[in-house]
Formats: structure tokens, C-alpha cells, sequence
């Protein structure tokens, strides 16, 4: 009886002894520094000398601050456009590569756009930053040839927007291989007995393949909201957040915040506001998805 | 008896008085400070005896092939004193007062170094902090030494060590370390190829501009680039027009004098003029320079380290800045070593900041090129600085009697950024000069 009770005591703990580096890993990055940013966020500290404690001070000061809001809006800019050109433009390579298309020339397109993914935001920003220069970059003289607007990266109305293409250079090819997994993983019988009962290509897309791939959406949403909510290298390295706090994300003014007004308390009060947004919009992305994401 | 202890123990006096000061500025006289500096080398070699092992670690702003001129600076102090056991960490910066703010976010995160370098972007950020320790014991017990390099000082920079440094009364950083003022770098096979003459240190903006014309016309070589870079970039075209960012006292900003304006209109014409390239590209200005596609670039003393690697030094000439009217002028900008508070090796330390201060480790950095012109007068005169350099390299320490002091305040950091944020919104074009200037003196004004 006491062996019996001592191995259903081991086993008891046993998956928590498998759990226990996920969750230490949670603890000591995710949770404990989140718990440390809203404890910071209630003191005003220069790194340097003694920390005062302010209670909500420094919340009142985030709603009351001009660079703030204009960051979060650079920001939602940003972000929707990274959300609307991620989704729509992965979908339609996703249908186009998935038709009867050689499969010499589907390798060729999937490799062509996952490429840049691989590719770490510091050396995007960097390629781009030559590519982009306005006296000898390649990319900006033939853009001027074709009419584009050039020296972008230094105007205050094409900064963002240039930003917003090397995103979706960079990130583009990760949308189109979830969804088009997605679509290869539509079961083919269901496609035939659509096209025998006479469906056509467009009819098809909207009542079979859209609705079947409706969880790769929805997931390549919700990771494009959370990474470009979070952006923060490319307008570090290529623009500084300028020209007049143009290209200015809320990363970035977080990280200007405490690292170089060496604010703190300031600081965490960003990145705490940056998690509940984070986390309101997520959580209702999954509570609208019930009305749209079909559920296979 | 611990360093610490050592330092203690020691008389409060600053050996920076103001009348120590005009005392030593007094002596200053060539022969007095040549005999001075001498008597100062041969001094040291008493010094490291009496010192125990210990260990020093400095911290210092440099590209990879910048550090590379440091390691014969480093090399010599340890030959002097191989009983300390002394590490270096460069930091490659974009600018030093980014690099301040990097130092600062690492010593928060916990990094121990004994000795920083600073510049004079930078300096009063660390006073405020309270992080580095007042040197005047250490000064005090070191005095005839100290006097020495001091008399042998520009005036100048002893003067702007005192007016700048943190007002508290104590004296946290030597002006001696070394310093930069800015030259126009003339590269003379662009100009013999457009058949100009070479400028005279007394060129103006209109002949300047002249010169870059003919020299787009005739070779397709750009003139000067215009950049956002408020040492490199911003502070020459207003000094040299007698403007400056903020007042003599750094308490109020100045950025919209009609100086200061025309000063940006100029800078702006020459981008428009395509005499410049097109601000914020990635191109590199000594590569640029030396494959004879600039004619001129603005420096202080580090372009000598790409000029010399590249074999270009006969190629090149440095002559003041062009100015607007009578009003010569350059930014200046000097070294800072302080000594951490929290340094257990003060002693030690101290010997490392009196080798950098004093014309041995002086001679040393300017032998080996270095990234600064030496505050020493017997040093810059010498031909360990001068040879292998330019001609007219001796104009760059010159250039400090009618230089102005780069306006660093404590937020120095922040002023920097939205200086060189609206200087670049100018020269880009994307805001009209005299707009821009008064934007940027609103939003200097709100820093101060």
C-alpha cells in the first residue's frame, strides 16, 4: 500500500519534472520581468541613484506625452499594414503556387520569399540602408527610373511606408507558407466533388479553400499583429525614428525612454502599456475568430 | 593600507583652482613647458615602484581599426607598469554621446570598469550621475606632475575643463587627454584635376562654394558632405558663421540666430547643388575621399588612420574651415578620463589616467595615429605627431584659440539627437532652413 501511494506521488509530479524548463524559462523571462515592469513602473529611478517611489505618476505622464501618442500611432500604422498586406498578398501567392504550376517553379517562388525571413532584422536594415541610399543605392535610382519616389528613408511622408515594405520584403514569405500549408492540407476530394457538382475557380476559393485555410489566417494574424506591434530594429538602425519622429515606434520610444533619458520608471510604464494592448487585441482576435476561423 | 585608504588620507586641495589655473596658464611659456614636459617623462619612471599588483579596466569609444591605434597606448602603459594587470573594452559607437549612453546602460546592468573615456558629449551626464570620483586627492598628491601637463595644456582647454565641468567645485576629469577641433581634409590630386589652386587657410564659403562648383563641372567629384552629425556635421557650418547651438554657458539655446540660419540655408545649397551627396546614405567619406570622389572632408585628427592605410597621406592637405566673413571657427571637443567611484583600484587607476594625461602616454597615442590631437603643447608641436600626417596637421591643434567648446549639457544626449534629427530634416530638404532652426531652438529650449 505505501509503494502504491508513493509511485502515484511520482507520478503526480513526474509531468511537472518534464514541465519544469519550459517553466522555469517562463519564470525567469516572461513572468518575473513582467512582474518587475509594473513594479518599476510605479518608481521614478535614473539606473544611477535611489529610486522614488511615484505610484501611477508615471501613467499619468504616458497619456499626457505628444511623442508617446504619436509613436502608438506610427505604431497601429505599421501594424495594420503589415496585418492587411501579410494576409491578402500571402494568400494570393499561397493559391497561386499551390495551382498546377511546375513544381521546379514552386520551389524557385516558395525559396525566392522565405528567404529574406531568414534573415536577422540587422542585416535587413542593413542591405536596405545601402540599397536605399540616395546617392549610390541601386534600388533607389531604379525606383526614381520607374517613377517611385526616391531618398525616401530621409522624407517624413515615405519613411514609414519605405518601412512597411522592407517588412513585408522580409516577412511576407512566412504568411505565404502557413497559409499555403494550410491549403495543401485541404483534403483534394473535397475540391473534386466541389468542381464535379460544376464550382469555378473563383467559387471555389470563396466556399472551399478560404473557408478551409481560415485557421492559417488567422494564424499568421495574430503572430504579424504581435511581431509588428513590436517592431523596433529597422526603425533603430535605418531611421532613428526619424525624420521628426516619422518612423518612431513604441519599442523604440520605450527603449529612448529608459535607455536614454534613463527614465526607468517611464519606461516600464511603456512596455506595460504595450502588454495590455498586446494582450486586449489578441485575446479579441480569438474571441471574433468563433465567427470566422473554421473549425476542422 | 588599501587604495582606498591611500586616497583618503590625502589633503583636499584642487590643484584646478582658479588661481592654479592662471598661475599655470601664466607659465605656459614654449621652453618653460618643453623643459616641463621632459622633466614630467623622466619623472614617471619613479612612479610605478611604489605601486602593488593590482588590476585596471578602461572602457573606451572605437571602431575595430580605431582600438587597433590604442593598442600601442595600452602596450606602453604596461610596459611602464607590468605589475598592473590591465584590460581594455572598445565600444564602436555612432557617436560619443551614444556611446555615453551605452557605457551609462552598462554600468546599470552591472560592468565594472576602473577608467572611462568620455568626451565633452558625455562628461557632465557621468558628474551628475555621481558615478565618478573627484580626483582632487589624487591631484594633490601628484601636484608638480599634474602642474607640469597642466602648464603645458592649452589654455583654452584648461579653461573650458574648469567653465564646463561640473560646478560642485571638485575636479572629476583632466583636460589634458587629448582633444579634436575640426579641419577641412583637402585632397589636392581633385583639385590639381579640376586646375584649381589649393585654398588658403583663409577661404570663405563663397570661394568654397566656387571651388566645389568648378570641381562638380570639370571631375563630377563631389565637394563636401553634408551630413547630420552635429560635430562632424552640424557645429563647423555654425562656429565658422559664428553661431553655436546654445550660449557660452550651455543655459540657452541659440539655434535660430540669422547665423545660425544662413548657416543651415548654406548647407542646404549644397545639397541642392548636388555639390554634396544626398544626406543620410551609408557612403563612406575617407573611401569616398581617397578614390578622389570627395574633394574635401571635415575632420579632427582621426581621418589619419584611413588616410594612412590607404597610403593617401601625401595626398591630402588640412586647412582651416572655410568661414562666412571674418568668423574662423570650429567645434571642440576633449577627452575625459574619470575615474570610477566604485573602482577598488584607485591607485592604479590614477596611474593610468596620469599616463594618458602626461606627454609620455601623449606621445605614445599621436605616435601610433590615434583618434585625437594631443592637448600637450610640446606633443602637438613634435614631430611624433606630425610626421607621417598631412601637411598642415599642426592646424588642427591650432584651431583651438578661436574654437568653441561643442555645447554638451547634462541631457547633452537628448539636445544631440533632436539637433541632428532637425539638422537632417534641413539638408534633406523635407523643412525650410530658417522653419527648421526654429524648431530645433523650441525643441532645444525644452532640454535645457
Amino acid at each position: 500500500m505505501p509503494l502504491r501511494k508513493a509511485k502515484q506521488k511520482q507520478e503526480r509530479f513526474t509531468p511537472f519534472l518534464f514541465l519544469s524548463p519550459a517553466i522555469l524559462f517562463f519564470c525567469c523571462f516572461i513572468l518575473f520581468p513582467l512582474i518587475g515592469a509594473f513594479g518599476y513602473s510605479l518608481i521614478t529611478w535614473d539606473f544611477f541613484t535611489q529610486p522614488k517611489f511615484v505610484g501611477l505618476d508615471n501613467y499619468g505622464k504616458l497619456f499626457k506625452d505628444p511623442i508617446a501618442l504619436e509613436a502608438v500611432k506610427n505604431t497601429f500604422i505599421f501594424t495594420i499594414a503589415s496585418i492587411v498586406t501579410h494576409v491578402g498578398l500571402g494568400l494570393i501567392l499561397a493559391v497561386a503556387v499551390n495551382r498546377r504550376i511546375p513544381k521546379f517553379f514552386a520551389y524557385i517562388i516558395r525559396t525566392v520569399f522565405f528567404f529574406p525571413f531568414l534573415l536577422s532584422w540587422s542585416a535587413t536594415s542593413i542591405i536596405w540602408s545601402f540599397g536605399l541610399d540616395p546617392t549610390f543605392g541601386v534600388i533607389d535610382f531604379y525606383a526614381g527610373k520607374v517613377g517611385f519616389p526616391q531618398a525616401t528613408l530621409i522624407s517624413s511622408t515615405w519613411a514609414l511606408p519605405t518601412l512597411i515594405m522592407i517588412d513585408l520584403w522580409k516577412t511576407l514569405g512566412f504568411a505565404f507558407i502557413v497559409i499555403l500549408a494550410g491549403i495543401q492540407a485541404i483534403p483534394s476530394e473535397i475540391s473534386e466533388a466541389a468542381r464535379v457538382d460544376g464550382a469555378s475557380g473563383l467559387r471555389l476559393f470563396w466556399n472551399i479553400t478560404f473557408p478551409l485555410c481560415t485557421p492559417a489566417i488567422f494564424f499568421v494574424s495574430v503572430t504579424a499583429f504581435i511581431g509588428a506591434f513590436q517592431i523596433f530594429e529597422p526603425m533603430y538602425i535605418m531611421t532613428r525614428g526619424g525624420p521628426d519622429n516619422a518612423t518612431l515606434s513604441i519599442v523604440q520610444y520605450l527603449h529612448m525612454s529608459a535607455f536614454r533619458n534613463f527614465d526607468i520608471g517611464y519606461g516600464a510604464v511603456i512596455s506595460v502599456a504595450i502588454f495590455i494592448v498586446v494582450l486586449i487585441v489578441t485575446l479579441t482576435q480569438f474571441k471574433f475568430a468563433k465567427r470566422w476561423v473554421h473549425e476542422g | 593600507m588599501t587604495d582606498k585608504n591611500v586616497t583618503e588620507t590625502l589633503p583636499e586641495k584642487s590643484v584646478f583652482s582658479r588661481r592654479t589655473v592662471l598661475k599655470s596658464a601664466g607659465i605656459g611659456a614654449a621652453g618653460i613647458t618643453t623643459a616641463a614636459a621632459l622633466a614630467a617623462c623622466s619623472k614617471k619612471d619613479d612612479g610605478p615602484k611604489d605601486l602593488d599588483a593590482a588590476t585596471v579596466s578602461f572602457v573606451f569609444n572605437g571602431s575595430a581599426d580605431q582600438a587597433k591605434s590604442f593598442d600601442a597606448l595600452f602596450a606602453g602603459f604596461k610596459e611602464k607598469y607590468p605589475q598592473i594587470d590591465f584590460t581594455a573594452q572598445a565600444i564602436p559607437s555612432a557617436s560619443w554621446a551614444e556611446y555615453a549612453d551605452t557605457v551609462a546602460v552598462q554600468l546599470a546592468g552591472g560592468a565594472k570598469y576602473d577608467v572611462l573615456n568620455l568626451a565633452t558629449e558625455g562628461a557632465l551626464l557621468f558628474a551628475d550621475k555621481g558615478v565618478v570620483l573627484a580626483l582632487d586627492d589624487l591631484i594633490a598628491r601628484d601636484q608638480e606632475e599634474m602642474d607640469i601637463a597642466l602648464a603645458d595644456t592649452h589654455p583654452r582647454l584648461v579653461e573650458f575643463g574648469k567653465k564646463y565641468g561640473p560646478q560642485d567645485g571638485k575636479t572629476y576629469y583632466i583636460p589634458s587627454g587629448g582633444m579634436n577641433c575640426m579641419a577641412a581634409w583637402v585632397n589636392k590630386d581633385v583639385f590639381a584635376k579640376a586646375g584649381l589652386e589649393l585654398p588658403t587657410d583663409d577661404w570663405t564659403w563663397d570661394e568654397f562654394l566656387a571651388a566645389g562648383r568648378t570641381i562638380k563641372k570639370k571631375t563630377g567629384a563631389f565637394m563636401f558632405p553634408v551630413t547630420a552629425e552635429y560635430f562632424v556635421g552640424i557645429m563647423p557650418w555654425l562656429t565658422t558663421n559664428g553661431a553655436s547651438t546654445m550660449n557660452e554657458d550651455w543655459t540657452v539655446a541659440t539655434c535660430d540666430t540669422p547665423q545660425a540660419i544662413e548657416a543651415a540655408e548654406f548647407a542646404r545649397q549644397l545639397v541642392v547643388e548636388k555639390l554634396s551627396p544626398a544626406p543620410g546614405g551609408t557612403f563612406d567619406r575617407f573611401e569616398l575621399g581617397i578614390k578622389g570622389d570627395l574633394a574635401v572632408f571635415g575632420g579632427g585628427r582621426w581621418p589619419v588612420l584611413a588616410v594612412r592605410a590607404a597610403n593617401a597621406v601625401d595626398k591630402y592637405e588640412i586647412f582651416d574651415f572655410p568661414h562666412k566673413g571674418a568668423n574662423r571657427g570650429s567645434p571642440v571637443g576633449w577627452a575625459a578620463f574619470p575615474i570610477m567611484k566604485s573602482s577598488p583600484n584607485v591607485d592604479a587607476a590614477w596611474e593610468f589616467v596620469k599616463y594618458l594625461s602626461t606627454s609620455y602616454g601623449a606621445t605614445v597615442f599621436a605616435k601610433s595615429g590615434g583618434t585625437a590631437s594631443p592637448c600637450l603643447k610640446s606633443v602637438a608641436e613634435s614631430q611624433d605627431y606630425l610626421a607621417d600626417s598631412p601637411v598642415g596637421t599642426e592646424k588642427l591643434y591650432k584651431a583651438l584659440d578661436y574654437a568653441t567648446a561643442i555645447p554638451s549639457p547634462t541631457k547633452g544626449n537628448l539636445t544631440q539627437r533632436t539637433i541632428e534629427d532637425v539638422w537632417g530634416q534641413i539638408i534633406a530638404g523635407n523643412i525650410k532652413p530658417d522653419a527648421g532652426m526654429k524648431k530645433m531652438q523650441e525643441e532645444v529650449t525644452k532640454l535645457l
